[in-house]
Formats: C-alpha cells, sequence, structure tokens
C-alpha cells in the first residue's frame, strides 16, 4: 500500500515488504520508511515505494514493528487502521495534529485511485480532547458503524455488506387527485405502505424498491423481508429498519458479522473502536 | 374499493369475492344494484353511462374512483324514459361540470359512497365476483364496429343490434322513414344519432348506442340534431363515417361508439359521449388522424396516454410504459457508471449485471415497487415468472416478458387473456381491429 507523504508520523504494522533474504547485505543499510515500512537504502532521500521524503529520519535499528507503537504514539491520540477486507488491517494514520483531511487528492490522508472519494472527502479532527469526524461535502459521503438503534430520517442512506441503501417515508396517500384540467392520474392499484426502501446502485441509479407492509423492514441474506442472497457480506439476518412514531425511523443491528453503517449527516464523534467508510476504505479508529 | 376485511386487499365494488384471498366481501349499499331493465315497448337503447342515485354532493375528501381496468362504463341502469335527461348531476369535484354535451358525468360505482359504507350485496352486477378473466379473450380481435350476433348484449332486440348504416351519404340526422329496418316491425320513427349512427326513436332523449343526448322535442328533431351535431362537432359530419372508435365494456360487450372521419378526430373527455364519463382521460387526450387504409395515433401529451394492445414482440426503449392487467409498469434501462466533473464516482451497490428495471408506477411521479432485471428474459405473471403480481387478477398466470438481445429490449406477450397495452410514445401507425386503452376505458378501433 503506496502512502502519499504526510505530516504526520505514519506507521504501518505491515506486511513486510522488502525481500530480506534476497539481499542481506541491502537490509544492512537500509532505514525504513515511516509512510509504508518499506527497507529502504540509507542514503536515500526518498522512499522508492511509496515515495515518501525521508529527510531526517533516523534509520531503522531493527524491525520496524517493534519501535513504532511505543515510540511514536502519543497518549490520547487516535490513529485510524485502515481494514483490507482480504488481507486484514493495513496502514495506520496517526492523528497528530488537530484536522486531518481525508481524500483523493486534498488532505493528508490520500487515495488518488479511489474514484469513490472526493478531491476533498473528509475531515477528522479534536475538539475538547474528543475525536470527530466530518463530511466535508464530498459526493458519496462518510459512514460510520451503528452501536445501538440509530435515528434515521426519512431519505437516509445506510450499508449492509456490499449493499447501498436508502430509507423513504411515504406521504399519507389521499387518494389520486386531479390535475388542473380535472384529470386523474392512472396508476397500478396499491396497498397502503409508509415507507419504502430503495437500492442504490453505484452510478447513482435506483436497482430495487421495496414497500413496506408494516412499520419494520428486515434486511439480510435469507428470510428477511429484503434478501440480498448473493451478496458474501450480509448477514443471514442483519438488520432491520422501523417507522417511529414521529416520523423518523430507527436502525438496528441485529447481530450482523459486518455491521451496519450510516451515512452520517454532520460533525459525529468517533470513539475507539468505531468503523468509518469513506469511498472504498474502512478505517478503524483506535485511541489510545 | 371494497377492502377485504381478512387480508387488506382492496377489491373494486363489483367483486364478490377478494382478489387477494377469495373471502367472501362485504358488498356495500352505496351504489343501487342495477335492476334488469324490461324492454321498453320494443326499442332498448344501450345503456348509456349512467350512475343513478349518486349523492349529488361529495365532500372534496371523498375517495376519487380507484382505476378500474377496463371499466368502460359502469353496470348501470338505464335512465326511464322521461327523465330529465339534462339534469345538472354534478359530477364529482373534478371540473368536469363543463361538458355538458354529453350525458351525465358518470363516475363509476367505484366512487359512489365510500369504502365503509355498508352495502347491500351488488347483486345481478355483471362481472361479479372473483372472474380473473374479463371477456376480452372472447372478443374476436377483428370484428366489425357494429355489434356481431355474438355479442352478450342479448337483452336488446334486433332492431337495436342492426341498425341500419351509422350515416346517410348526405346530409346530417334525418328522420327515418318507417320501415327502413327488417327489424323493426312496428313503425317507430327514429332520428340518426349525430355521434354514432345508431338509429333513435324519436321519443328517446339518449341515443341507445353511444349514450348521445338526443333531447329535443319531437317535431324539431332534425333540425335541432344538425344543429347539436354542429355544436358538438365542427368538422364535417356530413360524410359518413370510415372508422369507429368502439368502446369495449368489461363485461366485453359494446358500449358504444366514436365515429372517425377522415382527418384528423380530436379524442379526449368533453369531445364524445363514449369518452365523458372517463376522468381519466384529459380533455385533449389524443388524436387520430385517419387516411386513406391507414390510420395515425397521436397522443397530444395526455396525462394518462394511449396503450396499444401487442400483438407481436415490440422494442422498448428505456422510460416506455405498459399496462398488464391493472399495473402500469414502466421499464428504464441502468445507466452506466459515468463519473463527476470532479471524478468521483457515485457510491453505491456493485451492479451484478442488472441491464434494466421494472417499476410499477403507483402515482404520478411515483414508483412503486421496483425490480431490477438480470437475466436475458424476465417473465412476467401473476403465477409464473420471475416478477409476480399475484393480487392482480387481470394478470394472467404467465403474461408477457422483457427480454435483452443485441443491446436492445424487447416486450412480448406470452398468450395473455387481458393482453399488454404499450404506451404509444408520441404516435404511431395502427391497424384496424387494434385494441387500446385511453384513461381507464378500452377500444377497439376498425376503418377502412
Amino acid at each position: 500500500m503506496c502512502q502519499a507523504p504526510l505530516d504526520e508520523p505514519v506507521q504501518a504494522p505491515l506486511p513486510a515488504v522488502a525481500p530480506l533474504a534476497a539481499h542481506p547485505e541491502e537490509f544492512m543499510s537500509n532505514k525504513t520508511c515511516p509512510s509504508c515500512g518499506n527497507q529502504v537504502p540509507v542514503n536515500d532521500r526518498f522512499c522508492g515505494q511509496c515515495g515518501a521524503k525521508l529527510d531526517g529520519v533516523a534509520p531503522a535499528a531493527g524491525p520496524s514493528k517493534t519501535m513504532f507503537f511505543s515510540g511514536v504514539q502519543p497518549a490520547g491520540m487516535a490513529k485510524l487502521v485502515l481494514v483490507k477486507a482480504d488481507t486484514g488491517d493495513g496502514v495506520a494514520y496517526q492523528l497528530s495534529g488537530t484536522d486531518h483531511l481525508l481524500g483523493r487528492s486534498e488532505g493528508v490522508i490520500l487515495f488518488p485511485d479511489d474514484p469513490l472519494l472526493s478531491p476533498r472527502h473528509a475531515n477528522f479532527f479534536y475538539r475538547e480532547e474528543k475525536l470527530f469526524v466530518n463530511d466535508e461535502g464530498s459526493s458519496n459521503g462518510v459512514y460510520i458503524r451503528i452501536h445501538a438503534p440509530t435515528r434515521l430520517e426519512s431519505g437516509a442512506f445506510f450499508l449492509v455488506g456490499e449493499q447501498l441503501l436508502q430509507i423513504e417515508a411515504l406521504a399519507p396517500d389521499f387518494g389520486p387527485q386531479p390535475d388542473a384540467e380535472g384529470t386523474y392520474f392512472y396508476a397500478s392499484p396499491k396497498r397502503a405502505s409508509k415507507m419504502r426502501l430503495l437500492q442504490r446502485l453505484r452510478g447513482g441509479d435506483i436497482g430495487l424498491i421495496v414497500r413496506a407492509r408494516g412499520d419494520t423492514i428486515t434486511l439480510g441474506r435469507e428470510g428477511n423481508d429484503v434478501n440480498f442472497p448473493d451478496d458474501p457480506f450480509i448477514s443471514g439476518r442483519h438488520a432491520e429498519v422501523s417507522l417511529g412514531p414521529d416520523g423518523a425511523f430507527l436502525i438496528t443491528d441485529v447481530g450482523s458479522k459486518n455491521g451496519t453503517f450510516v451515512r452520517i449527516l454532520g460533525e459525529t464523534q468517533l470513539v475507539h473502536g468505531d468503523y468509518v467508510f469513506a469511498g472504498q476504505q474502512l478505517f478503524r479508529v483506535e485511541i489510545t | 374499493m371494497i377492502t377485504c376485511s381478512r387480508c387488506g386487499k382492496e377489491n373494486q365494488d363489483l367483486y364478490k369475492f377478494c382478489l387477494g384471498c377469495g373471502a367472501k366481501l362485504q358488498a356495500g349499499a352505496g351504489v343501487p344494484a342495477p335492476k334488469p331493465v324490461p324492454p321498453a315497448e320494443n326499442f332498448v337503447p344501450t345503456p348509456p353511462p349512467e350512475v343513478l342515485g349518486r349523492p349529488l354532493s361529495v365532500p372534496k375528501t371523498e375517495i376519487p374512483p380507484e382505476p378500474e381496468l377496463f371499466s368502460a362504463t359502469s353496470p348501470t341502469v338505464k335512465p326511464p324514459l322521461g327523465l330529465p335527461a339534462g339534469s345538472p348531476v354534478p359530477p364529482f369535484d373534478m371540473g368536469m361540470g363543463a361538458h355538458a354535451a354529453g350525458p351525465h358525468i358518470t363516475p363509476s360505482p367505484a366512487t359512489a359512497g365510500l369504502g365503509t359504507t355498508p352495502r347491500a350485496p351488488a347483486a345481478g352486477m355483471p362481472a361479479s365476483g372473483p372472474s380473473v378473466q374479463i371477456g376480452l379473450g372472447s372478443v374476436p380481435m377483428q370484428v366489425p364496429p357494429r355489434p356481431s350476433p355474438a355479442t352478450p348484449a342479448a337483452a336488446s332486440p334486433p332492431f337495436a343490434q342492426y341498425p341500419s348504416p351509422p350515416m346517410p351519404p348526405a346530409g346530417g340526422p334525418v328522420v327515418q322513414a318507417p320501415h327502413a329496418s327488417p327489424f323493426s316491425p312496428p313503425p317507430v320513427e327514429t332520428v340518426t344519432c349525430p355521434t354514432c349512427g345508431k338509429q333513435v326513436a324519436t321519443a328517446f332523449a339518449f341515443c341507445g348506442g353511444c349514450g348521445h343526448r338526443m333531447k329535443p322535442a319531437p317535431g324539431a328533431v332534425a333540425e335541432a340534431a344538425i344543429q347539436r351535431a354542429e355544436a358538438v362537432a365542427p368538422v364535417p359530419v356530413r360524410v359518413a363515417p370510415r372508422g369507429h372508435l368502439t368502446l369495449i365494456r368489461p363485461d366485453g360487450t359494446e358500449g358504444g361508439a366514436f365515429a372517425l372521419q377522415e382527418g384528423p378526430n380530436l379524442i379526449g373527455r368533453g369531445h364524445g359521449p363514449v369518452f365523458d364519463s372517463d376522468p381519466y382521460l384529459s380533455p385533449r387526450h389524443a388524436e387520430f388522424v385517419l387516411g386513406e387504409g391507414r390510420l395515425e395515433v397521436r397522443d397530444l401529451r395526455s396525462l394518462n396516454g394511449i396503450f396499444i394492445r401487442i400483438t407481436e414482440e415490440e422494442a422498448i426503449e428505456s422510460g416506455d410504459s405498459f399496462r398488464v392487467g391493472q399495473e402500469l409498469l414502466r421499464f428504464d434501462v441502468i445507466n452506466p457508471v459515468v463519473p463527476l466533473e470532479d471524478g468521483t464516482e457515485i457510491i453505491g451497490t456493485p451492479n451484478p449485471g442488472y441491464w434494466g428495471r421494472l417499476s410499477v408506477v403507483v402515482g404520478r411521479d411515483l414508483d412503486g415497487p421496483a425490480f431490477p432485471l438480470f437475466e436475458e428474459v424476465a417473465r412476467l405473471g401473476r403465477e409464473r415468472g420471475d416478477i409476480l403480481f399475484p393480487e392482480d387478477g387481470y394478470v394472467s398466470g404467465s403474461h408477457c416478458q422483457l427480454s435483452v438481445r443485441d443491446g436492445r429490449v424487447y416486450l412480448k406477450d406470452l398468450g395473455s387473456s387481458n393482453g399488454t397495452f404499450l404506451r404509444v410514445r408520441e404516435s404511431r401507425l395502427v391497424p384496424s381491429g387494434s385494441l387500446m386503452l385511453m384513461g381507464q376505458q378500452l377500444f377497439r378501433v376498425a376503418y377502412k
């Protein structure tokens, strides 16, 4: 995983990168890139793997893993650990400043190859020693995993497995109304419904639409109101959305493996163990 | 609407059993059950669209008519002779009162009375019960515009069934000489209906064929009729119509006709008795341009469009609508992913290969259920297929299919009883004998 230069120390708990056994002599005179953990010849000024500037970095004195955690991470500071579905945890981003912008081309946490990230996407920042995330007007939003039943307004987006879904309240149906010319619109017969669920496809189109018959829609891989049997990231019973008495919704994860994520609307506090989705990147929040 | 107390499905008022679960429905008393009408003397006009006993004033909040597929005019009672025919029965609040030319604006019985009103059993209503066949299947596709002997509207004596040619070759409606028809033993003075050409006894206030108001006092019949004809249709009516648009009732019988003249014919609510009772027709709905051996149907940007029953596989495009049973469906393609200006792509579920989406339209700008189309062929039906409408009794078990081939999408009927009707995009040529839905009524068009 290549990362562009960061101001902050960034550490990678790393899958070992350099072919150590093949070039033992090089290893002896190497230093560790603070950005990606790669072994770099001592005299190089830039990391050959990720391009990070290496000025001022002391040569590594041994295996990188043991050195970083204790030495660099300030107490009370948070880091974002990039979670990779296939390889486990990846790069970690130390949040040691005040603001930490995430984006495709602006900021300090950059993913130039992620087309789902806006150039400037989100900001992780501290306020009164608490960590917050804010959507910086991105096109695709920032999603966080819910711990408890969470309120959703009509039109809200959420993620279960690979499915991006949207929940909408339906206005009370007073029956067909005539247009200005006194003509009624011919429509299919329908049952009364208070809410509907939309599947939003990549690119923005709508796939599935389901109208609820009751006040709750259950979601999962099988045996629910709405099932996504082909989505490997959805649990058998995954989540449910209920319409509350005030017209808002309540979304509950019913014990899924991969969690349920809701799109944040404003500044949202993060705590240790939170998961944050932005673009294609999933981060775990670790606060020491 | 009658809401089934067992499963909650809404059923049309004429049903005795729930289409959803088969439970017996509590028919309300809001609508008087039509009574069989004894033949009046020797002439029984076909019942004009008419609902008696309708409340004169209806609160605005009343549930307007539920779309009733193929419901042409409602099963109704013939207005007694001598009824003050033009009596201004106010239409339910739809601003339709301006159309004075036709008979009463007649909401279907589904509109009369709220669904909660207890009703007397609607005994004797035609097409009652949970029948899923509404008789269209028995109507031959190619029939002359006149009623055929096979038509079940057998209550009328032959006189009414076999009228003389609709119009004299020249001149407007005239008094018919006695013995004009071999089927009319007693000499009855008749006049030609200016709308549909049927012979109507001068004593009658309405045309039996189409419900056109004939009212004028005996003696001034011809003159008044001509004046009315001119008032109704400024276009020349002095030539015999080259074609007819015949209304097909829910039970399969014919319910009046609209004469099609050479050139453009305006179709719409207020432009003919067979149209006036349908609040789902726009005032200017369609234009039928009749030429030499061809008929072009143009949608005048009507609210509900014109739907032609397809007889073979038809290529459709994104945004096309079609009607199956009572369902109004729209097909859309799934658009390829196009990045935004800043290079960002819109997040979403990875498309597993959906090439289209079929949406059930449940309101203006409101989609109900929507189904992504994945396989090369998607079949629709009530019982079998990929997309099912188990609660729509007018959908056949296996009804129609959508398929994609070489980048084109096709709609094909699978031998359904009630047909698959494709909305006319702007205009199209329509062969004689075609069936079409306009508003909530079904028509057959025939022309020379």
